[in-house]
């Protein structure tokens, strides 16, 4: 269809509201932009193709016979739609009364429930009764991926997920089936689906049809706490959402941000998340009493520390800091060992296997397995393969072997040897967890994990992203800034930070590298540090590559 | 077996033989295989528009199509097996398992079923002592119920393998059975009544 | 039983005047019938002049929706470089219609000259001809019509020693007649799911292989060459302004001599059971007819005096669709029936729209438990009401293909529901 003489913008009225929108928008979308959200459950933003088949997102246009699906009808100048009309209104309940005509309503047991849109369409479509008194049609479960299962009964046959997996992910291994009322999602039989991103159909699955085998019978949806978040497993820096309950992560969603991960994220992603489940973690501040390490509160330990650094004699010294610290605990690190005359941190980062999504060019997931490796280069940190082993100093100012100070911020210190650290004047511990060589520190400083506290990453390309707290620190456990300001604090510098505001606002200050940010216009979606790739991306009016959401 | 076909008509051949062969190796190995490969490809923009007369030839030639099958159909389309899997599920000619050497389809849709076409059905069901869709234990019929097969003007229509059987009437179903059960291979692309409603 | 049926009715047997002729299967035995001369003469018109008399012609659709085939030609781009396609719609599997079949077994020739001529005023490089894949016996004739054609300089490069070329393929369908649907066909073709898909894209903007395609009905095709032989104003002797010209019309279900006949558009229906096709083969009263195969809604005993026309049929509540009458006498159970037809739309629905895939199923169920004496008067309201939900909601029509009979057979066979109903649900009402 040639779009004669190229208007720009198109005006049309949705449910008595006039609305302007780009031309080339749907109606579906114009309805957004006045606060109506047409019911759907085959279109997804985030999927290019439309096929218009659930006959859900019906609506009256003034002058046309039939209802239109509102999914794939080109908003057009002086259109009238009506959203709610009683024909739409009655289409719209005749198909939540077909589509339970042989589903199981077996919701006291379905892992969607209360995030269902059949159970919330059916609900606000006011049926009280169901007509339906037929035998059902049973179908039963199907195994999809070595972590997915297909409740087939449960199906609308949307065809979200096929889509996903054949014009997202281009892996055309997720099919339909048979046809009419036989048809169901399959794979070819025999075989499972085995694609980095597959864990997107359990999202885009608008019932309870796909579901995650970890997450089966973990968690009610109104049990659920929920947090935005990043996913720290690589760079790319995902947009998340954590759900937890009861102080655990059950599951893990995608976020929307069209400059990073569009709709989507990456199954290792996911699975590094809930796995920070695991492990015994550092609950106490400690300090060293000759042989031992002595629990102590946290005044006792902040003041003992302060103390000790400043009795230091010579600067110098060393650091290792986490490739996972949050930009805010790093500043403050940073600011420490710039006290202490100590150069510059080193970091390990582990590397795994790559993976692109074709259809996202910026969602990948990449070697890195870490999410802040940019916000440590951008405090001068310098990239290590590994530890030195302790006996003697290889030049890249790890081994902890040198006098002065040693300060590690939540290394896990694998590879190091037995005497690590014995050298130094004095050893402070900042993790998460013990590790055996942290207990040569002099003082261990327990730490929250990134999703015990708020805070900011740096992805690969520069571009800052807000998290916030998911769940509580475990035991004394404390944000490495609010500790670090307090030690910092007792030495002068600055005053205890309680808030993520107070560290986020003092590191833009000091540090040149985010100069101009604000946590408020950060938001939810990020921004670029100045002169990152990401900077330079949005000043030439690039933002990401959103083929499907142009 | 290799037979030139003209490129033009090759994506429309018979499929619903009575053959029970094997592949000699791999499908699009063999000559023929290779040979309607090669002259469907050219008929078509697309490689996969290849997909429906290939899983045809497979059908033509073993009688029914397994998942091994589809596989070597989906490598030489540049297809996923899933994808073939969703188009063969979809069209009910496709034989996803074995049927018998005669495969009898009786149609009881509305002209049919107007004509006794029920009575038929279970007339064949009887006279084979099968139920619908299994395969007899001679291995000689499998007997289901069809969707109009368009000769509604010669009711009730029975196809057998490729041939259609026109106003077969209950009584007559004893006599087709025993004709069929002495049939030899092939034989009933001749069919017991030759030329079907020509 | 053999083509064609005698008829004591003045029969004008234009387009099927050579079936049952075995040699007119061959190119000679067709050549000495006139046959590609239409193809030859329309070799020297331009693709807007073989239009031009088509749309003069009044030809409409013969595949049940009555479209006017000139003017579906007419929308085809012209000069934009792009590949075009015609598809010949040979998937015949409307329960009641068998008449494409006799043009393919009969006058295969008949068929790849139409497909030639429509071919070259769509500006169409390729005709594929889909056809069903049980027709194993038609296909081998239009198979081996086919290959005489390309060994004649009928088809491919250079045709009848011209500069104009054009392929012709023939394609076997697997078993689906949602592939019968213009969108559904194309699918298939391309070997994806025969899923019909939303228009837009419209096929002439965007058909098989994403490029500019018509899709025509045997035969509408097969009527071509004789509308351009002789003209349009030949062609409108026939039929009403609306509805010109011969039409085949398939007869089955009870009736003496079942068949198929060819006859002016506009008889009254009551002519075509009676007078051709000998009424019901028992003597006794005809109690329905569906007059244009399955999907068309009933019309009872005394309705049968209209005319066979798109309006015609239309005006007495029902369609002419692929006019293949139905007929039932009195002792037809409506219900059984019924049932019978709608199974074949559940069990042919591709399962896309949610109204279909459950609907049709859903009605299915009712009836069938009405069939067995366990229904309640509540049970018609269901069904009126899923007629309503079911009609205009879905991509294609399929869903409206079962409404059409069921709310027909509702409204006119009530009483027939009603009495396998248990005696005291209804009287409780």
């Amino acid at each position: 269809m040639a779009e004669n003489g190229a208007k720009a913008t198109v005006t049309l009225t949705i449910d008595g509201v006039e609305v302007t929108v780009p031309s080339g928008t749907r109606v579906i979308e114009a309805a957004e932009h006045v606060g109506v959200v047409v019911p759907r459950y085959c279109y997804h933003p985030g999927i290019p193709t439309r096929p218009a088949q659930c006959r859900m997102c019906l609506v009256e246009v003034e002058g046309r016979p039939k209802l239109e699906p509102s999914c794939t009808l080109q908003a057009a100048d002086e259109m009238v739609v009506n959203t709610a009309s009683d024909t739409a209104r009655t289409a719209r309940q005749s198909v939540i009364e077909f589509l339970l005509v042989n589903h199981p309503l077996d919701c006291p047991i379905c892992d969607a429930a209360g995030q269902c849109m059949l159970q919330d369409y059916a609900y606000v479509t006011n049926q009280l009764e169901s007509r339906v008194d037929e035998p059902k049609r049973i179908m039963g479960r199907d195994r999809i991926s070595d972590d997915i299962l297909y409740f087939a009964d449960r199906c609308v046959i949307c065809t979200r997920c096929v889509r996903f997996m054949r014009d997202v992910a281009e892996d055309d291994s997720l099919i339909v089936a048979q046809r009419g009322d036989k048809a169901y999602i399959d794979t070819f039989p025999g075989r499972e689906l085995d694609n980095p991103f597959q864990g997107n159909i359990v999202d885009v699955c608008p019932v309870g049809a796909l579901v995650h085998e970890d997450f089966v019978f973990k968690a009610r949806a109104w049990d659920m706490d929920a947090a935005a978040s990043v996913c720290p497993g690589c760079p790319t820096g995902c947009n998340v959402t954590i759900d937890t309950k009861e102080n655990q992560i059950v599951r893990v969603k995608p976020r929307h941000n069209a400059a990073v991960n569009s709709w989507w994220m990456c199954d290792h992603g996911r699975r590094h998340l809930v796995m920070t489940n695991r492990g015994v973690r550092a609950e106490v501040p400690l300090i060293r009493d000759g042989e031992q390490l002595r629990p102590v509160d946290w005044a006792t330990a902040l003041d003992w520390v302060a103390e000790q650094m400043e009795a230091l004699g010579s600067p110098g010294g060393s650091a290792v800091v986490s490739p996972d610290a949050s930009n805010e605990n790093l500043f403050y690190v940073h600011r420490l060992l710039e006290r202490l005359g100590v150069a510059g941190a080193a970091f390990r980062v582990a590397q795994g296997d790559t993976a692109a999504l074709p259809t996202v060019p910026t969602l990948k997931l990449r070697a890195d397995r870490a999410a802040n490796a940019t916000g440590v280069e951008l405090f001068g940190g310098c990239r290590v393969d590994g530890l030195a082993d302790g006996s003697e100093g290889n030049g890249s100012a790890v081994s902890g072997s040198e006098g002065g100070a040693l300060v590690v911020l939540d290394d896990a210190l694998e590879g190091a040897g037995e005497d690590f650290g014995g050298a130094a004047d004095f050893f402070l511990y900042l993790g998460t967890r013990l590790p055996g060589a942290a207990r040569n520190a002099d003082a261990v400083l327990p730490i929250a994990t990134f999703a015990e506290m708020d805070g900011t990453f740096t992805n690969f390309e520069g571009r800052v992203q807000r998290f916030h707290q998911a769940l509580r620190p475990p035991g004394l456990a404390r944000p490495g800034w609010m500790v670090l300001s307090r030690v910092l604090a007792r030495l002068g510098d600055g005053e205890a930070v309680n808030e993520v505001r107070g560290a986020f606002e003092r590191m833009v200050a000091e540090a040149p590298a985010f100069a101009g940010l604000t946590w408020d216009g950060i938001g939810l979606k990020g921004a670029p540090a100045a002169g990152s790739a990401a900077a330079a991306a949005a000043a030439a009016g690039i933002h990401g590559p959103q083929k499907a959401d142009a | 077996m290799s037979r030139r076909i003209h490129p033009a008509v090759v994506p429309a051949q018979p499929f619903q033989l009575t053959a029970r062969e094997t592949f000699d190796g791999p499908i699009f190995e063999t000559e023929e295989g290779r040979h309607r490969l090669k002259a469907a490809l050219s008929r078509y923009p697309t490689k996969q528009a290849a997909l429906l007369p290939m899983l045809g030839f497979v059908q033509s030639v073993k009688g029914w199509i397994e998942p091994a099958d589809m596989v070597e159909v989906a490598e030489a389309l540049d297809l996923t097996p899933a994808y073939v899997h969703s188009i063969a599920t979809f069209y009910t000619m496709y034989n996803k398992h074995p049927v018998g050497r005669h495969f009898v389809q009786v149609c009881t849709n509305i002209s049919c079923h107007l004509n006794r076409a029920e009575e038929v059905l279970h007339r064949f069901l009887a006279e084979t002592g099968t139920r619908e869709g299994e395969v007899s234990e001679d291995g000689e019929f499998t007997v289901i119920e069809a969707e109009c097969l368009g000769a509604c003007g010669f009711a009730t229509v029975v196809q057998v393998n490729d041939r259609y059987l026109e106003d077969v009437t209950p009584e007559r179903v004893p006599e087709i059975v025993a004709k069929l059960r002495g049939a030899r291979d092939g034989a009933t692309a001749g069919g017991p009544e030759a030329g079907g409603g020509a | 039983m053999s083509f064609p049926h005698g008829s004591d009715l003045e029969t004008t047997t234009r387009l099927s005047r050579h079936q049952g002729e075995a040699d007119a299967r061959t190119l000679d035995g067709w050549r000495a019938r006139g046959g590609y001369e239409a193809l030859r003469r329309s070799l020297d018109m331009s693709p807007a002049e073989i239009t031009d008399v088509v749309k003069d012609s009044g030809l409409r659709g013969r595949g049940g929706a009555g479209f006017p085939t000139g003017l579906k030609w007419s929308f085809m781009p012209k000069d934009d470089g792009k590949p075009h396609y015609l598809c010949c719609n040979a998937d015949e599997s409307e329960p009641g219609a068998f008449k494409d079949r006799e043009v393919i077994r009969w006058t295969p020739h008949l068929l790849i000259e139409g497909c030639l001529i429509a071919s070259r005023a769509i500006g169409a490089e390729h005709a594929y001809i889909y056809v069903r894949g049980e027709f194993f016996e038609e296909t081998q004739v239009l198979n081996a019509a086919v290959v005489e054609a390309y060994d004649n300089g009928l088809a491919g490069d250079g045709i009848l020693g011209s500069s104009w070329s054009c392929d012709v393929t023939i394609h076997a369908g697997a078993g689906a007649y949602i592939a019968g649907e213009e969108t559904g066909l194309m699918n298939s073709l391309m070997g994806n799911r025969a899923e019909p898909w939303a228009k837009p894209p419209f096929p002439a903007q965007a058909g098989a292989f994403g490029m500019p395609t018509t899709v025509n009905n045997v035969e509408t095709l097969a009527a071509v060459p004789m509308i351009l032989e002789n003209g349009a104003d030949w062609y409108r002797q026939w039929g009403s302004e609306q509805s010109p010209g011969t039409k085949l019309w398939s007869c089955s279900g009870h009736l003496a001599r079942p068949g198929n006949y060819e006859f002016a558009l506009g008889l009254p229906l009551s002519d075509i059971i009676f007078e051709a096709c000998g009424g019901t083969p028992s003597g006794k009263p005809v109690k329905a007819v569906i007059p244009g195969g399955s999907s068309t809604a009933f019309l009872n005993g005394d309705e049968l005096d209209c005319a066979t026309t798109y309006e015609g049929l239309a005006e007495a509540g029902s369609a002419l669709g692929t006019a293949s009458p139905i007929v039932m006498d009195e002792d037809t159970d409506i219900v059984a029936a019924m049932r019978r037809i709608a199974q074949f739309y559940a069990h042919e629905s591709c399962g896309q729209c949610v109204q279909c895939r459950e609907g049709t199923s859903w009605v299915v169920r009712i009836l069938q438990r009405i069939e067995a004496g366990e229904g309640r008067p509540s049970d018609i309201d269901t069904l009126y009401e899923l007629c309503e939900q079911m009609t205009g909601r879905t991509i294609c029509v399929l869903a409206d293909s079962v409404v059409f009979p069921l709310q027909s057979s509702l409204d006119k066979f009530r009483a027939d529901y009603e009495a396998l109903m248990k005696p005291s649900l209804v009287a409780a009402g």
